[in-house]
């Protein structure tokens, strides 16, 4: 699909086995492992789909929506929310910031992610 | 004596109920006060009778007022306590739970993965071996969320995602994931339709939950090589009627009442099935009742069952 994704994901293990996975179905992909060095990379690498874990260090989920929509060169970029369903009020402070859409970790399937993937980059 | 207070105020139950000595019952510190009360007002009318003056009965009073402020003081300090501890063990098993998740995704996203990408590595006994490990852990990850559920339904914390939802879609769709349980156990599934009108505002995720629960437990808990499974959907009102009826092992009737309890599982079902944790229907019914509808059931122990549940239409 030659699509660029960017993974913001502290948790080595999810981060790679996406990474792998995404790779596989043949997506470009970056990664960070925390929320200052996703927002510079989405702003040098400009992916067409960010997936951003909501807890980070450094930065966390929601500074990171903030930042990437304050700057014209991100503000259009889709954002994914990786979650265990932490709480609701999270979920939707994100999606209020700009967060286009969430998935919950435990209740999906690579196969899903990447299907979910498709379905906004699509749009 | 003691023992009939004791009955008539529930005090054994109550303390079983808080986790507390009989002695530490809010029950029984009102015992206390009452008793205590009654004796000064009776110390107080002698006295008075004795002394004949305005000031000792104004001194008693006061002494009484003491006492009841005091007393009841410590009643509610006693009440606050036990909330306090009840609400750290609520939230001691939503953080726990939460802990839990992060591990657990990363099993089922590794094993996705090796599945997808990496399946010809592996042979047929190996393979066999990696989806004994996925299924532990999807069973795992039920647990889990059905830990969370319950946490939030003590801390009355309930999420529901209300939107506009087809039930009819979400049985068939139920009864197809059910498909091969059904099949392992010889039991036939039914659909009925009595109603063309089967839209609701609710929340999909949770009722999906809810009629999961009760068409696994219509397909497990049953013997016989007959097995069936009536699925059926009316209008009553401006509710939509869902009821799943099965010829299973039914409900002892001594069981029925504790069966929305948590972790209750009923001696027939244990006896049968050693899997399940005992909160499905305490989800289940919770689920529904903050839906804005009823859950309840009919029960022969051998015969069957028919649970059934009500939501209000838009």
């Amino acid at each position: 699909m030659d699509k660029k994704i960017l993974i913001i994901e502290d948790d080595v293990i999810l981060r790679e086995t996406l990474s792998d996975y995404l790779v596989k179905e043949e997506f470009t992909v970056v990664t960070a492992s925390n929320g200052e060095e996703g927002i510079n990379l989405a702003k040098k690498e400009r992916p067409n789909l960010i997936l951003l874990d909501i807890i980070l260090p450094k930065k966390d989920g929601f500074e990171v929506i903030k930042d990437l929509k304050r700057d014209e060169k991100t503000e259009k970029i889709s954002i994914v929310l990786l979650t265990n369903l932490e709480s609701l009020n999270d979920i939707e402070k994100a999606l209020n910031l700009g967060a286009t859409t969430y998935l919950i970790k435990s209740d999906y399937s690579l196969e899903e992610v990447v299907k979910k993937i498709k379905d906004i980059l699509n749009q | 004596m003691k023992l009939n207070i004791i009955n008539d105020f529930d005090l054994r139950k109550q303390a079983e109920e808080l986790g507390v000595s009989i002695w530490q019952t809010p029950s029984f510190l009102f015992i206390v006060l009452g008793a205590i009360v009654i004796c000064i007002m009776t110390a107080v009318f002698f006295i008075t009778r004795y002394y004949n003056s305005p000031e000792i009965l104004v001194i008693s009073e006061s002494m009484i007022v003491g006492f009841i402020f005091t007393i009841g003081n410590l009643i509610i300090r006693d009440i606050e306590n036990m909330a306090r501890t009840n609400k750290m063990k609520s939230e001691f098993v939503s953080i726990a739970s939460h802990e839990l998740k992060n591990p657990l995704s990363e099993i089922s996203w590794e094993i996705d993965l090796l599945f997808s990408k990496y399946a010809e590595t592996l042979n047929k006994k190996q393979s066999e071996i990696v989806r004994n490990i996925e299924k532990s852990n999807d069973k795992m990850i039920r647990l889990v969320n059905d830990f969370l559920e319950v946490a939030r339904i003590d801390q009355n914390r309930m999420i529901l995602n209300r939107k506009n939802i087809n039930i009819l879609k979400i049985i068939k769709e139920e009864i197809s994931g059910n498909k091969i349980l059904a099949k392992l156990n010889q039991v036939k599934i039914e659909l009925i339709k009595e109603t063309d009108n089967c839209n609701v505002i609710a929340d999909e995720r949770k009722i999906k939950l809810v009629i999961d629960n009760l068409l696994n437990n219509a397909v497990k808990y049953n013997l016989s090589k007959e097995g069936k499974v009536e699925i059926s959907l009316k209008r009553k009102n401006d509710y939509l009627v869902v009821s799943v009826k099965d010829n299973g092992i039914g409900i002892p009737i001594n069981q029925q009442k504790c069966i929305f309890e948590k972790f209750f599982r009923s001696n027939n079902a244990t006896r049968y099935q050693t899997q399940g944790t005992g909160l499905g229907l305490y989800i289940a019914k919770n689920i529904i009742e903050q839906s804005g509808g009823k859950l309840w059931f009919e029960s022969k122990e051998n015969e069957g069952s028919t649970f059934c549940f009500s939501l209000p239409f838009n």
